[in-house]
């Protein structure tokens, strides 16, 4: 069985030719939690788009679950993006015109899944994040560590094998912050997902498996 | 004689039009009363024509002037229209006050029709809507002129008969015989009636002299103008003299009488009357320049009689080119044991219309 | 912050500025044209009276008698009166305004009538003389001196131009001559046309006018300076409103495409301005900001506006003429005059519609907590905010009362009050309208994520929504009701002209000729092939000298007059009249009521029947032509509608009838065919309407504008949604046709309910604002092609719009779209 994620020698520069990193290797398996730190600057979101498909390396390779997703056309690094990667974003990113529970269905209705079925599923994982009865709410109702729930979910929703997720409790206090971390890692764990969080709290560090630095020549073990 | 001009006002109307028959005045026809005040429609041009001076209750001197005018023109008879201008009838009312020095004066003209205008014949009525002139069955005169400054209310009465001018009515104008006109004048009226001023009445009394002419003929070309001036003498004479002065100078024509107080006449011969400017006034409108003081010579049978003119001032000049008509001079004037009125015509641009 | 703000999107502040200036330009110079129309119009009548103090005028052509002069003259109070035989004439081929005076009255009363003699023998009183001004000079291609035969009335005579008339304003064409030759030599004796007054110095005018209106008989009117300018007022002061009313659509138009525009940069700038809240700028600083910018972009577009006015004003008059091609102000050349006040007016309105759209969407902006704005993305958007509807339907209901209140002073005011109450009112309930619409697609998923999105959108939106709705709505409304109207109008009037223009050929002479006597009418009526020939004659009657003179049409009352309902019989002794429907509705009368005219002696009439009638908005009657012929003696007619004997062939008829014209009219008859009529008055009636098509398109396309700017703005400011919506697997593509799906909704609610608003405003239009100030109605006809064109080329251009937007926005690297941005 593949790797979740397989990084390999990836290298990337930015267009004035300073190298943000180079020689970047990186497996990360099911159930597995890694958080990247670094300064800014340094190149983490560079690096987590590169493993969205967003972004393409100046070198090496990046597979999902064996799928060498950094070689794949758009189309097809949008639909692997769809069916097995899970995304949280600091700024939650919940459309205020849908519901919670059409906005946790999202990336299946986007993979054209029937609309009972996702919201059957939506449901189920509103109520795995704390949010069993808010299905029919809307955005401007919630808190921000409610949002961060409900993005949680929505990550979630289509049993991706990657979940990516930037700064996720950046716009939150910390109690809340503790709370969400403490509720992503054990969705993740649970459904043997695994997780690639981009963060420079060291709250969100704590609750990973492996903390690496994003260095020029690579990741590092986080000595902090 | 007197105001030809309006004779060479009206040739320019005349020219173009079909030649109509216009009768010619002779001599040796008598003048009949009342008819001859009345109108005389067939002549060309006629009028009727009142000049005095007025005493008002508080003891001041004014000059007046009312004159009504007809003319005929030629056209067609055949046009049915009732607007067919075979008749004009014009007005001119002046009133000079030497405690303003300023002469006001009106003018007025319509086509003769429609009850507005006209002038009858058989006896003296006419009119120009309320601006009227006539004589009444008991033989005065009257007239009503309410004019844009003023307005004269006037009964003018004789105290004499009428005082035939030339050969018993019959005046000559120049060199021609068939220059002349029927003339007649009535000298020495005694007027009473009312003069409003600036919205003030004031009963007047004073003495005039209207003069009464019609004819067909037209001013002699060479001439530029005239001079003429009715005296009424306080001995109960009246005296009128005329000359027409050529456009080269010197008189063309020159002609009068003395009405003496008995009624006998003295007809002066064009070499028996002398006019000589004593001063002169520039009129500031019209630039002119006028012989207003002048020495009036007469030779009588007794002797040459000499009259020096004085105008009762020297502002009394007549602009009435706006109502398309000429700019002349007529003022109030004294002499030695009299008064009368002095006109002076062709000062501006010789007779410029 | 505001220069940074219009660096950031320059587009939309130049659309919402030129969406300002475009409106004040139409209004400004609709303004100036009709200004300048009306003044030269002004002038012309002036030239014409020669500026008498009052004047006293013949209600008929057949003029009034001239025993009335000296009447006239010695009425307390006038100080001077002088008669006028007025005609119209033509003299080599130009025709020119001939005036018979009395110069010793006109010289007194109307100085600027009177002649200058140039050079040779002739006088005022010379009655061969002509004095013609220098327009009338040129026209005639003659020097003074010359002599040039001058037909009026029927009549010809030679007459000698004898000098100028310096006082008669540049262009106008003018003769004069005696009184005494004009009523002699044109067959007015007896007669004259009107009495010009001056009173005398420090008279009553009121009072002398009043006592000399009941003094005079009903032939004659009093008229003035002032009765002459409301007549060319009225003459053109419904289709002048009409325009203005356009003018100020678009102006209403540029006031949303700020508010739209404004909205959007307030929602975007929405946590700045929650930032300096908390930093302590009070609230009214907020809206004083954006009032500010929203007043720079009215200056600007008022600035524009008003520049593009005035050159619109001067191409359109000198393309089109005074009444844009209307036909109101025949034969005046009008010169362009600045208007100040029409200016600042405008330039308020642009102003007035910049702050509003600028105020009422800041104010929104102020009151939002700062801390939610701040913690928020910016979006307040609540798809559960129940959507406001009692005060559309408050508006639609007020405007509904206004539609049903009558004309004030001849103009449909609250018509148009009812206009602006819907519109707002419609544009109001578009929240709740876009959710009316929307809710069939709502209740069923299609499946399609990209057309699901697109609707869920515009249903949890519907405020955005509305934003970019109002323009569209409000625009497209405007145009469906004008076309509407339009194509009702001009479809009335292709029937109407089936219906009066039955006969086969079709006879007119000039008026001025004096018309086909008797004799003439038999001659006519016995050429070979001429089965009957139905002869009319139209007569003006002066019934108030402040309006346009009513025709009287002495015609054969049968089934060729179009009437409107049925015929009923007179009282005893009263004359039997058939009124238009302008007539009856300007004079109050209906069927069996009594009416006084001013023809005949002591004659009594009754409406008999109402016809229908476009043609002539002042009004017309129509009365059996025996019978006008015994009450004025008046027996020549001018026109003619043959009947043809069956087989006879109209060319050769057409001819006989043209040799069989008087000599004395020949080269003035023209025959002509039902179908030439019909195609002459049509393009009349397009030309007329020429101008309002223009305006139409212009509205159309500022609706557009303001469509494109504002989903295109609503799309750019989603950019962060989009990001997301790529990282969770949504393709480029799939985005593109969300927005494409929602611009078409977008253009398919505007569309649909635009329609539907403009269907309700065309009825008022209809059905309140024709009959109102043109005194005419006619049933709705609605063109289907043109709306559907309309419907489709919205949802084209939103659709379209939105996508081009919507590709620029997933072009933008999905990364850095999803980051914070502040």
């Amino acid at each position: 069985m593949p790797p979740r994620l397989l990084l390999t020698g990836l290298a990337k520069s930015v267009p004035g030719g300073r190298t943000l990193f180079q020689g970047l290797d990186l497996t990360v398996g099911p159930g597995e939690l890694v958080a990247i730190m670094g300064e800014s600057g340094v190149g983490k979101s560079t690096l987590l788009n590169i493993i969205a498909g967003l972004d393409k390396p100046d070198t090496g390779t990046v597979a999902v679950e064996g799928a060498a997703l950094s070689e794949m056309d758009e189309a097809a690094a949008t639909n692997l993006r769809r069916d097995r990667i899970g995304f949280v974003f600091q700024a939650f990113h919940i459309l205020p015109y849908l519901t919670l529970r059409q906005n946790v269905a999202l990336p299946l209705a986007l993979g054209r899944t029937a609309a009972r079925a996702a919201t059957a599923r939506a449901d189920a994982m509103l109520e795995l994040v704390g949010l069993p009865t808010r299905g029919a709410d809307y955005a401007r109702d919630l808190s921000g560590g409610e949002l961060q729930r409900v993005a949680i979910a929505r990550a979630l929703v289509h049993d991706p094998a990657l979940i990516l997720a930037d700064e996720p409790t950046g716009n939150l206090d910390p109690e809340t912050a503790d709370r969400i971390l403490a509720l992503f890692a054990d969705a993740v764990r649970s459904r043997g997902a695994a997780a690639v969080i981009v963060t420079h709290s060291l709250v969100a560090a704590a609750v990973a498996d492996r903390t690496l630095r994003l260095t020029a020549t690579g990741l590092v073990p986080h000595d902090g | 004689m007197r105001r030809l001009w309006t004779l060479l006002a009206l040739l320019l109307l005349a020219a173009a039009a079909p030649v109509a028959d216009f009768p010619v005045v002779r001599p040796g026809v008598p003048l009949a009363f009342p008819a001859d005040h009345g109108a005389h429609p067939a002549y060309r041009t006629e009028w009727w024509y009142a000049t005095g001076w007025l005493r008002t209750a508080d003891g001041r001197n004014l000059g007046f002037q009312v004159t009504f005018f007809r003319s005929r023109l030629p056209v067609d008879p055949r046009n049915p229209s009732a607007f067919n201008p075979s008749q004009i009838v014009f007005a001119h009312a002046g009133l000079s006050d030497p405690a303003t020095g300023r002469l006001l004066h009106d003018q007025r003209s319509a086509r003769a029709g429609f009850g507005l205008a006209q002038a009858a014949t058989g006896d003296a009525a006419v009119a120009i809507r309320d601006w009227t002139f006539r004589r009444t069955s008991a033989g005065r005169f009257e007239t009503r002129i309410p004019a844009k400054d003023f307005t004269l209310a006037l009964s003018l009465t004789p105290t004499q008969p009428p005082f035939a001018q030339g050969e018993a009515g019959y005046s000559r104008k120049g060199p021609n015989p068939a220059d002349a006109s029927r003339y007649y004048s009535v000298p020495h009226l005694k007027v009473a009636g009312t003069v409003l001023r600036g919205g003030r009445t004031v009963r007047v009394t004073g003495e005039a002299w209207l003069d009464r002419e019609w004819s067909s003929s037209y001013l002699d070309p060479r001439a530029a103008g005239w001079d003429w001036t009715g005296l009424n003498l306080d001995d109960g004479s009246a005296l009128m003299a005329f000359r027409i002065r050529a456009k080269s100078g010197g008189t063309l024509w020159a002609g009068g009488s003395l009405r003496r107080p008995d009624g006998r006449i003295v007809r002066f011969a064009p070499g028996d009357v002398a006019l000589t400017p004593l001063r002169r006034w520039r009129s500031p409108g019209t630039g002119a320049v006028y012989p207003v003081e002048q020495l009036l010579a007469v030779r009588l049978p007794e002797g040459i009689r000499r009259y020096r003119l004085t105008p009762l001032f020297d502002a009394q000049e007549l602009d009435a080119r706006s109502g398309g008509l000429p700019v002349y001079w007529e003022g109030a004037v004294r002499t030695q044991g009299g008064r009368g009125y002095l006109e002076l015509t062709g000062y501006v641009a010789p007779l410029a219309i | 912050m505001i220069l940074g703000e219009w660096r950031a999107h320059p587009a939309r502040v130049i659309t919402a500025a030129l969406a300002i200036a475009v409106g004040v330009a139409l209004g400004f110079a609709v303004h100036l044209i009709n200004g300048s129309a009306l003044d030269a119009f002004g002038q012309a009548v002036r030239a014409v009276n020669g500026a008498a103090d009052l004047q006293v005028r013949a209600a008929t052509p057949a003029g009034m008698d001239e025993a009335l002069y000296p009447e006239v003259a010695l009425h307390p109070g006038v100080a001077d009166a002088s008669p006028v035989v007025q005609l119209k004439a033509t003299a080599a081929g130009a025709d020119l305004t001939l005036l018979g005076l009395d110069i010793l009255r006109a010289g007194q009363v109307t100085p600027a009538l009177v002649g200058q003699p140039m050079g040779g023998p002739g006088s005022a009183f010379d009655l061969g003389a002509l004095f013609l001004s220098r327009a009338a000079l040129d026209a005639v291609h003659q020097r003074v001196g010359a002599t040039v035969a001058v037909t009026a009335a029927g009549r010809t005579f030679p007459l000698r131009i004898a000098g100028v008339l310096p006082g008669v304003e540049a262009g106008r064409r003018i003769g004069v001559i005696d009184i005494a030759a004009a009523q002699w030599r044109f067959g007015r004796i007896g007669r004259i046309d009107r009495i010009d007054l001056k009173l005398a110095e420090g008279a009553d005018a009121a009072a002398v006018r009043r006592t000399l209106a009941t003094a005079l008989p009903p032939a004659a009117t009093l008229a003035d300076a002032d009765s002459d300018a409301q007549q060319g007022a009225a003459l053109s002061r419904a289709y002048r409103v009409n325009l203005d009313m356009l003018a100020l659509v678009a102006l209403l138009t540029g006031g949303f495409l700020v508010y739209s525009a404004q909205s959007l940069s307030v929602t975007r700038r929405l946590r700045s301005f929650a930032l300096l809240r908390t930093l302590g700028l009070p609230r009214a600083g907020i809206v004083v900001q954006v009032a500010i910018e929203g007043l720079v972009v009215g200056l600007v577009g008022t600035a524009l506006g008003l520049a593009i006015g005035y050159a619109l004003a001067s191409v359109a008059l000198t393309r089109f003429g005074g009444d844009l091609g209307a036909g109101y102000f025949g034969g005046v050349a009008p010169a362009l005059a600045f208007a100040p006040g029409a200016a600042l007016l405008f330039a308020g309105l642009g102003l007035a519609a910049a702050l509003a759209g600028s105020i009422i969407p800041a104010r929104a902006a102020a009151r939002a907590a700062p801390a939610v704005a701040l913690r928020n993305a910016g979006d307040v958007v609540d798809p559960r905010t129940p959507v406001a509807w009692r005060v559309p339907l408050a508006l639609v209901g007020a405007g509904v009362v206004a539609a049903l209140l009558p004309a004030i002073g001849g103009l449909p005011l609250f018509g148009y009050a009812a206009m602006a109450l819907v519109l707002a009112g419609g544009v109001a309930a578009m929240p709740w309208a876009a959710r009316l619409l929307l809710a069939p697609f709502d209740a069923h998923a299609t499946g399609r994520p990209a057309f699901d999105l697109a609707i869920r959108h515009l249903r949890g939106a519907p405020g955005q929504a509305a934003v970019a709705l109002g323009g569209i709505v409000a625009s497209t409304a405007l145009m469906i009701a004008m076309a509407v109207m339009v194509t009702s109008f001009r479809g009335a009037v292709d029937d109407w002209l089936g219906d009066i223009l039955s006969a086969d050929l079709y006879l007119r002479v000039d008026g001025s000729t004096g018309g086909f006597d008797p004799a003439a009418q038999t001659r006519l009526s016995a050429v070979p092939g001429v089965a009957r020939i139905a002869f009319t004659r139209q007569v003006p009657l002066t019934l108030d000298p402040g309006q346009p003179a009513t025709i009287l049409i002495a015609r054969p009352i049968d089934a060729t007059l179009p009437l409107i309902g049925p015929t009923s019989a007179v009282p005893a002794g009263t004359v039997p009249v058939w009124l238009s429907e302008p007539a009856s509705r300007l004079m109050h009368k209906s069927r069996g009521d009594t009416l006084a005219l001013p023809i005949g002696r002591n004659t009594r009439f009754a409406v008999a029947g109402i016809w229908r009638d476009y043609a002539r908005q002042q009004g017309a009657i129509a009365i059996d032509t025996a019978t006008y012929s015994r009450l004025t003696g008046d027996t020549p007619r001018d026109e003619g509608a043959v009947t043809l004997k069956p087989g006879a062939d109209p060319a050769r008829v057409r001819r006989a009838l043209m040799t069989a014209a008087p000599p004395a009219l020949s080269g003035q008859v023209e025959v002509a065919s039902p179908a030439t009529l019909r195609a002459f008055a049509l393009t009349l009636f397009d030309r007329s309407f020429a101008i309002t098509y223009v305006l139409e398109a212009v509205a159309v396309l500022v609706g557009l504008a303001g469509v494109a700017t504002t989903v295109s703005a609503q799309t750019i400011a989603r950019i962060r949604e989009f990001g997301m919506l790529r990282h969770i697997g949504a393709g480029r593509r799939q985005i593109v046709t969300m927005l494409g799906a929602e611009g078409a909704l977008l253009g398919g609610v505007g569309g649909v309910a635009g329609i539907a608003l403009g269907l309700g405003l065309s009825q008022i239009l209809i059905h309140v604002v024709n009959p109102q100030s043109f005194n005419w109605t006619m049933t709705t006809r609605v063109p289907v092609p043109l709306i559907a064109g309309v419907a489709a080329s919205l949802i084209v251009a939103a659709a379209a719009t939105a996508m081009l937007a919507g590709r620029r926005a997933v072009a933008v690297d999905a990364v850095r779209a999803v980051r914070e941005d502040w």
